[in-house]
């Protein structure tokens, strides 16, 4: 499958998309976003599909696993659930891949999408961290590895089944790495002090044989740099499984009935496959970001800036509507509403600090002193910023010569009669100080009213520093001199520095939480059955950092490759109040003694219920207490066994301050 | 090469960690299929990952016009809910299912307990409207025969066709008349009328009479036409379409023997009946209505719930009832025998009367109403599932007295089930069992 097939199959849809394509890149840099370049591609929906199953790319190493996902898009397109609309990568340029058959609606509604994917992928840093390293050629080094990978299956001297098992083993920990470390960086794991042996020490300490003797005997010494240098290895857990397993790794070799070394190609796959990781990471780490960053800016291009056209637009709103209200928590909707928020609250922020600046209003009296009824009027943009249409263009050029806002030269163009296609693109006349304007959120009518609720604690804060708290005589002099591109400067900030988790630990707020209608769930022990167990704000926030806090998994780190001096790999579950699944790492420790060679464990706590204990709080219409356990699981290659935790290791991996729990002390039902 | 491969091996991988389907009968989740579409749970294909608990880390919702109260159960946790990877089109979700339809389910069971059950084709007469293949002579227009009635005017105009170019020269012979070109033309074949050759005659202008010698000599110098060029030449004008040439297609009538089944699964719902009972019932039942559903071209299903009373139920209702009152089996048969006749005359259906309950009875109702109702219920069979976890009560004498009062029928039989280990069996016992 080449590029240049894609292109013939489908010449006629391209030219269509020609315009869309180009005016889409135009009208995202206008609004101040600053994407990589974006091949355009149109495939047919066979390749679509392949497409997805590969994660984006068009070759993959070969695995089982792509025609899994294969089979699940197909299963979700037979109940018209998982529509794909929209495939971009991450790479510089950009791809994105646009299905031969979706209306020319659905085609523009990806491409404004695709364009604000780019520009994420350009600025984020958690992106950065992995481009930043290597020249970004994703599609390449995949591709790079798809043909390596693909060469040892073939391979007459190495069996092909052992290929299979082996991606398997590594594909089990491809989330165990240190994603916030760059891939380098996280291989060498953190510095480790292997203490000196004391008998070196008392060497050096110059102290007669006698005395020594007397105050140390051998066998004391002896203990004590085995605890010390056992203590040493425990204190540097390595996040990065996967990059200690290929320094330390064997495999059991069944002739020489032994641990002996990985192969070359073991250790050339494990780190293919380590790289991809770290290159997907990223993704992964910002999904909710990404994907609301996305969707809010094409609902705006689309939508707002008329990017669809008016015959155009039921289709978008109805694709629009299907994509963000699929059932239960969806990371589009999320991230676009926490992106709408955090525009609302900047916005907000402004304009209150400008008012607060208006003579006879403090945060006290803000309520009573302000009309917002009349602020509304006064943001209300300028009418010729505002209804821009090629029989308009006369209010524009009557403004200012020097207003900011105009886009003259194209307005003189359009004006002397060039071809500028104002109606379908009014943008092209304006500047992004005249879009910032013409967007402005606090304006539109779902957010009327969101000014007026501003907390007076709010207020209070803003104005705690605030000196020339009487600069303005009128309210219509404040608002004149209200900033409106701090929405959009603030969230391109926020674009570039933060993930998931930085993201929804700072902005995720009551007033949002509350607006939107989240609430966290557990289950009951004594109904068993999940129900609402919080509308807090802070328990709704802990639940989704839980959630996506390292990938959303457990924290799994590398305590000792020598345990109890048997070469055994110690794994620890820091735990966090949430247990592990047993059954899955039952599974996982399997394949991972397919990459160590000889016994593995982990060491993890398990919650445990007293049926007892069960029935009496369902009396009471409480939960249940568990009771927490350390257990080491250790597996050694034949079976499992199941051991009380040593003492010193579950101290280590105990929750300390951290509480995922949100379930209320008394069921209110 | 490629993905094509890949999907090839997950297929692999997935074909071999398919529940079996006797061990999903058993202990499987049945919840999940329904009546068309049966979903056998596939052992997680997916690759393991160190993950949190599903019950203990609980999530995050969002409530649809409103926020829920603290308290109120939300169901399963929603989908969608977070977890999935970033790949994008690799969704979360633990468990992958097989799909087969009834069709595949009954052919796969025939082939695990080596069942051999025909479908029998019931006297019924479906009429079925076939193609429209049969005419009549009237009917409305837009069934019209078209093509026969044009076909039927051009034999009319090829038998009434006759080269009249070829006449005309023939009455250029010297010295004949209308008369005699007439019955020139009669010897000849030619099917020309008396009137056409007096009216052609008179047009025959002065100069060409007598033009030839005699017929012998015109039908040396004159070529014939045939009809064929004649008509190629002329085009075709003028098809006499008559009335009598009219017909009207009407559907084919075509009488077909269905193969019919009803099946009436009868349960005790009374107070002794508790959840592990209630659900080996769902158990033994839901496969056997999957089964059926099959094998027959047309399966219609008739729940009823009994205590001391007894009613009919929805599907969705009927594994879930569960009520206070005592037991009288009579009620429910007494019911499927009032049902079964008024909507499923034996002659037109075959009939599965399927009843399960923990054997308890009202004192002398078994021997004296429901046997007598049993021999009344024409069927293919009549079963009654035994379900007892915890061993037989001293009461629960009902299987018991069925067995030996109705020792003369082929089409009884009884199963017991005492766990999910029993139900197999007592499918293929009551599968295996029919009356000739």
């Amino acid at each position: 499958m080449t590029m240049r097939r894609f292109r013939q199959i489908a010449q006629k849809a391209a030219e269509q998309l020609e315009e869309p394509v180009r005016e889409a890149g135009n009208l995202a840099r206008k609004l101040g976003l600053d994407p990589y370049p974006v091949n355009y591609w149109v495939v047919d929906y066979e390749d679509m599909n392949q497409l997805i199953a590969y994660g984006g790319f068009q070759r993959r190493y070969p695995h089982w696993r792509w025609g899994m996902s294969y089979d699940r898009q197909q299963k979700q397109d037979q109940f018209g659930m998982g529509k794909a609309f929209e495939i971009v990568n991450n790479d510089n340029p950009s791809h994105a891949f646009l299905q031969e058959s979706n209306s020319l609606a659905d085609q523009k509604a990806v491409i404004t999408h695709v364009e604000a994917h780019a520009d994420f992928f350009a600025n984020n840093e958690w992106f950065g961290m992995f481009a930043g390293e290597t020249d970004l050629d994703a599609a390449a080094m995949l591709e790079r590895h798809a043909e390596t990978i693909q060469g040892y299956t073939d391979d007459p001297e190495i069996d092909r089944e052992d290929v299979e098992r082996f991606i398997d083993a590594v594909l089990c920990l491809e989330d165990n790495i240190d994603q916030h470390r760059t891939i380098t960086d996280a291989a060498s794991g953190r510095e480790r002090v292997q203490p000196e042996d004391l008998r070196k020490r008392l060497d050096d300490m110059d102290i007669s044989q006698d005395v020594r003797q007397q105050v140390f005997d051998e066998e004391w010494l002896d203990r004590l740099a085995e605890t010390e240098a056992e203590a040493a290895r425990l204190d540097a857990p390595r996040r990065d499984v996967l990059a200690y397993l290929r320094d330390h790794g064997t495999y059991y070799d069944e002739e020489e009935g032994k641990a002996v070394e990985m192969e070359e190609w073991q250790k050339d796959v494990l780190d293919m496959l380590r790289t991809e990781s770290y290159y997907f990471a990223a993704q992964k780490m910002t999904k909710v970001m990404n994907e609301g960053w996305a969707a809010y800016w094409e609902s705006l291009m689309m939508g707002e800036e008329r990017f669809a056209g008016t015959d155009e637009f039921l289709t978008y709103a109805d694709h629009q509507a299907r994509v963000l209200g699929s059932p239960g928590l969806n990371p589009y909707k999320l991230g676009k509403e926490l992106w709408e928020y955090i525009e609302n609250t900047t916005n907000r922020r402004e304009v209150a600090d400008k008012l607060l600046r208006v003579k006879g209003v403090s945060w006290r009296n803000f309520h009573d002193a302000i009309d917002f009824e009349e602020v509304q009027e006064l943001l209300a943009p300028d009418p010729a910023i505002d209804g821009v249409r090629s029989d308009t263009l006369d209010l524009l050029a009557e403004l200012d010569e020097d207003d900011p806002r105009v886009d003259w030269e194209t307005l003189d163009r359009a004006l002397s009669g060039e071809e500028v296609d104002v109606d379908a693109y009014p943008w092209k006349v304006l500047t992004y100080e005249g879009l910032v304007e013409r967007h402005f959120s606090l304006v539109k009518p779902q957010n009327r009213g969101f000014l007026g609720r501003v907390r007076r604690s709010e207020l209070e804060r803003l104005s705690r520093y605030m000196f020339d708290d009487e600069m303005y005589d009128t309210v219509e002099e404040a608002v004149a001199d209200v900033d409106y591109s701090a929405g959009w400067d603030r969230m391109r900030e926020i674009r570039e520095s933060h993930n998931d988790v930085t993201f929804i630990d700072a902005f995720l707020t009551q007033e949002f939480v509350k607006d939107n209608h989240y609430f966290t769930y557990e289950f009951t022990q004594s109904t068993g059955e999940f129900r609402v167990a919080s509308v807090d704000y802070e328990d709704v926030k802990k639940k989704l950092l839980l959630q996506f806090t390292n990938f959303g998994k457990p924290t799994i780190v590398v305590f000792d490759g020598n345990f109890e001096n048997r070469g055994e790999l110690l794994l620890a579950h820091q735990y966090n109040g949430i247990m592990l699944n047993m059954g899955q790492a039952r599974g996982v420790l399997e394949r991972i003694y397919d990459l160590w060679g000889r016994p593995v464990n982990i060491a993890t706590i398990v919650k445990e219920y007293d049926d007892h204990d069960v029935e009496v709080a369902r009396r009471r219409n409480r939960e249940p207490t568990p009771i927490e356990t350390g257990k080491r699981l250790r597996y050694d290659g034949e079976e499992f066994e199941l051991f009380d935790l040593e003492a010193d290791i579950e101290e280590r991996i105990q929750a300390t301050d951290v509480d995922y729990d949100t379930k209320p002390e008394e069921w209110l039902s | 090469m490629g993905l094509r491969e890949d999907i090839e091996r997950f297929r692999e991988v997935g074909e071999d960690r398919r529940e079996d389907l006797s061990e999903f009968i058993s202990y499987g989740d049945l919840g999940g299929s329904g009546p068309n579409s049966i979903k056998i749970p596939i052992k997680v294909v997916d690759l393991p990952k160190f993950e949190y608990d599903r019950l203990d880390q609980g999530g995050v919702g969002q409530g649809k016009g409103g926020t829920p109260d603290v308290g109120q159960p939300v169901g399963q946790p929603q989908p969608g809910d977070g977890d999935e990877d970033g790949d994008p089109g690799e969704e979360g979700g633990e468990h992958e299912y097989y799909q087969m339809d009834p069709e595949e389910f009954a052919q796969e069971l025939d082939e695990e307990l080596g069942l051999d059950l025909e479908p029998k084709g019931k006297e019924v007469i479906e009429e079925i409207e076939g193609d429209f293949t049969d005419v009549t002579r009237s009917g409305p227009h837009s069934t019209l025969d078209f093509e026969r009635l044009f076909k039927e005017g051009l034999k009319r105009k090829l038998a009434m066709d006759f080269d009249d170019d070829f006449v005309r020269e023939a009455m250029k012979v010297e010295g004949q008349d209308a008369q005699s070109v007439y019955r020139w033309c009669r010897e000849r074949n030619i099917l020309v009328s008396l009137p056409w050759i007096e009216d052609a005659w008179t047009k025959i202008p002065d100069d060409e009479r007598g033009k030839w010698a005699s017929f012998e000599e015109m039908e040396e110098n004159v070529e014939r036409s045939t009809t064929l060029q004649r008509i190629r030449r002329d085009g075709l004008r003028d098809v006499p379409f008559r009335r009598e040439d009219e017909r009207y297609r009407h559907p084919e009538i075509i009488e077909e023997k269905e193969k019919n089944v009803v099946v009436v699964n009868i349960r005790d719902v009374s107070g002794s009946m508790r959840e592990k009972k209630r659900e080996l019932v769902e158990r033994t039942f839901t496969p056997l209505d999957w089964y059926l559903t099959g094998k027959y071209d047309n399966a219609e299903f008739v729940y009823i719930a009994h205590d001391a009373e007894a009613w009919q139920v929805d599907r969705d209702e009927f594994f879930g009832i569960r009520s206070g009152g005592g037991t009288r089996i009579s009620s429910a048969y007494a019911l499927a025998k009032e049902i079964l006749d008024e909507q499923y005359p034996w002659a037109e259906w075959n009939r599965y009367v399927f009843a399960a309950g923990d054997s308890e009875n009202s004192s002398n109702d078994t021997t004296e109403n429901v046997v007598p109702l049993m021999r009344e219920i024409d069927a293919n069979l009549h079963a009654y599932v035994e379900t007892q976890p915890g061993g037989t009560a001293i009461n629960a004498t009902h299987a018991e007295e069925v067995e030996k009062a109705l020792d003369d029928q082929d089409n009884v039989v009884v199963a017991h089930v005492s766990s999910p280990e029993d139900v197999i069996d007592a499918i293929y016992t009551i599968l295996s069992t029919e009356a000739e």
